[in-house]
């Protein structure tokens, strides 16, 4: 029973040779260590063997990592409070410096000392700066100041740190309130000065409209006043041309026409005496033709 | 195993190590069986298949016919022999080839390293010596912003440069467009793409004042994130492209919001007064244009009337006056008698001769019965 030595040989065999080979994956770097010690650090993908049962490998994230800051609330350079959180996009350049900084706790570990690098360079850099810049096209140059402080502290870990980016910016809660009040006021006062301005222009509209309107009429009025004035002038000329030529004889017709106009119908009564003009043949006892 | 799970395995004594089955890549790349044989496994198959193959008693899983029953057997059976072969070769093929579909493409890593990217329809990644990633490229995937989806922070609230707040919500549509970067790069992409939008936004919102952001039209602010987002994803090289930004909501928030729709109303108000003088400016202006035209008509009608009634006047003076000329004396008794027989016609008289026979009597003239009318007339 040969077959009982082989086989436990075969599968001690077998195992060694599949636990000296190992493959490093795009995504990761690989650090080898025997008893501990740093042998190699791996950051290219691709086969590769180890000595079985003594030396052990560590494997790493080589993407891009994330970290977000807890929001901090602190003061800047003006005395005003503002709510500040980051995120920082990072990643492993140097295995060996970064394993020999962090130690074994790795990823979380590191995430830990980049946010004690990261959160006080968010309020070195910010404390020197007012509301003001932080709320204008200063805040990419803010950024990223933070990021290149950043970087260089994060240097030591191992660590290249790619970006560093603000994300809120906001005022603490207590400050909203008093904030919504002032917008509301704000729109207030606008509301107010919209109706304040429609009754504004509605008031001169009309106003302007009167007093067109008097113009307009008062225009008229006197222009009409100066068509009838010449049109009285034209009659007076004309009565005048006309009536001149004999005034006598014009005193005489118009007095006839006004005793017809005046003294018409049965409303009047006349005492007249025979003696007048029109009776001048009335009571007469010559009807005889004047002597010549 | 050096405490490992094997010189492939999964398994790692790292606790900070993350390994390649929590990558948060969800549902962009399935994953084509496990990567790395199981090692354990891996030497229990094959020593289950030696014994067989030693005449040993297999647990019959190998083939359906295991050699049982006491029967001496011929420790090499050619037939068994065979099945396995083909069963192995079988379960080899299976977990070597695979299939994409038409928005599928993947990525197959031989040794970990980077090997191919495989296009739709029959691929082949023989295992265990390579492994593929597939990712999904054609599929637009929406990450959505201040609306609540990111946690409780996630608001949406933001702080413009005069220290107003505005309320803006959106959407990141995205695609892979390059699998390979986007495998490789970035280990949580759509964490990203969250972080890095809500950076875009509150920067663009910090650069400007609220009413402009609540003004301006929406394609312009979503075309200024898109090309912020694009840009800072492209400088983390992620093989993401940005395809549009649906701006959802660029508003003041809800605690103003009363407020605004205030100066909403405020503003139609003003409009509504506005047209309301303009109207009455209107009526009054041409009902003054109106009363004008007809003060000159009438002017005009009377001096026409004037004119006219005078020189008719002046013309029947002059025709008389000619004649009367020729012939005054007589023309003149005629007149007045015919004048002086119209008006004496009409009235009542009462002749009372006043020669001197007659001084002694004193007239009675009874006015009260003569005169009808409070006006009298007399002579």
């Amino acid at each position: 029973m040969r077959a009982i030595y082989v086989i436990p040989a075969l599968v001690i065999v077998a195992a060694a040779a599949l636990s000296s080979i190992f493959t490093v994956d795009e995504r990761e770097k690989v650090l080898v260590l025997q008893f501990g010690e740093i042998k190699q650090s791996i950051d290219k993908p691709g086969l590769y063997f180890k000595v079985p049962f003594i030396q052990d490998i560590l494997r790493y994230d080589d993407r891009i990592l994330g970290l977000t800051t807890t929001p901090q609330e602190f003061p800047l350079a003006d005395n005003r409070r503002l709510v500040v959180d980051a995120f920082a996009r990072w990643r492993i350049v140097d295995l060996e410096k970064f394993r020999r900084a962090v130690g074994s706790g790795g990823i979380e570990a590191a995430s830990a000392n980049l946010g004690a690098i990261v959160n006080p360079e968010v309020r070195d850099v910010l404390g020197e700066a007012t509301v003001e810049m932080v709320l204008s096209s200063a805040r990419v140059g803010l950024m990223n100041k933070i990021r290149d402080n950043a970087r260089e502290k994060a240097a030591t870990l191992g660590i290249d740190v790619i970006d560093v980016r603000l994300t809120r910016t906001d005022l603490p809660q207590q400050n909203l309130t008093a904030t919504f009040a002032r917008m509301k006021a704000e729109r207030e006062r606008e509301a107010t000065d919209e109706i304040a301005r429609g009754n504004e222009a509605a008031q001169t509209l009309r106003a302007e409209a009167e007093r067109t309107a008097v113009e307009i009429t008062s225009a008229a009025n006197k222009d009409a006043e100066i068509v009838r004035g010449q049109a009285d002038a034209k009659r007076i000329a004309i009565y005048a041309d006309a009536y001149g030529q004999d005034p006598e004889f014009f005193a005489f017709t118009r007095s006839l026409t006004a005793y017809q106009t005046a003294l018409k119908g049965d409303t009047t009564s006349m005492v007249v005496s025979p003696d007048s003009d029109f009776f001048r043949y009335f009571l007469a006892e010559t009807a005889a033709a004047p002597k010549p | 195993m050096a405490g490992s799970g094997g010189p492939w395995g999964g398994g790692d004594d790292e606790p900070g190590d993350n390994n390649k089955g929590q990558d948060g890549r969800r549902g962009n790349g399935d994953r084509r069986g496990q990567p790395m044989p199981d090692v354990d496994q891996l030497m229990k198959k094959g020593q289950e298949q030696l014994r067989v193959l030693m005449g040993g008693k297999g647990n019959g899983d190998s083939n359906g016919r295991g050699p049982g029953g006491g029967a001496p057997v011929n420790p090499i059976n050619r037939q068994n022999l065979f099945f396995t072969a083909i069963g192995l070769a079988l379960i080899w093929a299976y977990l070597s080839f695979y299939q994409l579909k038409p928005e599928e493409r993947s990525v197959e890593l031989l040794f970990g390293r980077f090997s191919s990217i495989g296009e739709e329809g029959l691929n082949f990644a023989p295992w265990p010596f390579v492994t593929a990633e597939i990712v999904n490229t054609t599929r637009q995937n929406t990450t959505a912003i201040g609306t609540g989806a990111g946690g409780a922070q996630d608001n949406g609230l933001m702080l413009t440069s005069d220290q107003n707040i505005v309320d803006i919500e959106f959407e990141v549509v995205w695609i892979i467009n390059d699998p390979t970067k986007y495998l490789f790069n970035l280990k949580d992409p759509e964490g990203t793409i969250r972080a890095v939008a809500e950076s875009a936004v509150r920067d663009i919102a910090a650069r400007s004042q609220l009413m402009p952001i609540l003004n301006t039209d929406r394609g312009a602010i979503g075309r200024l994130l898109e090309e912020e987002v694009q840009a800072t994803l492209q400088s983390y090289d992620s093989g993401i492209s940005v395809v549009r930004v649906n701006l959802l909501k660029s508003d003041a928030p809800e605690e103003v919001k009363d407020s605004f729709r205030a100066v909403q109303a405020a503003q139609q108000e003003r409009d509504r007064l506005q047209k309301e003088a303009d109207a009455y400016a209107n009526k009054i202006k041409a009902q003054a244009r109106g009363n004008a035209s007809q003060t000159a008509e009438q002017a005009k009608a009377y001096s026409t009337q004037v004119v006219n009634v005078a020189e008719g006047d002046a013309s029947r003076f002059l025709s008389i006056l000619r004649e009367y000329v020729k012939a005054p004396e007589v023309t003149r008794k005629r007149m007045y008698l015919e004048a002086m027989e119209q008006v004496m016609g009409g009235m009542k008289k009462i002749v009372m001769s006043g020669g001197a026979e007659a001084t002694g009597a004193v007239p009675y003239l009874p006015l009260n019965e003569l005169i009808p009318a409070p006006k009298g007339a007399t002579n």
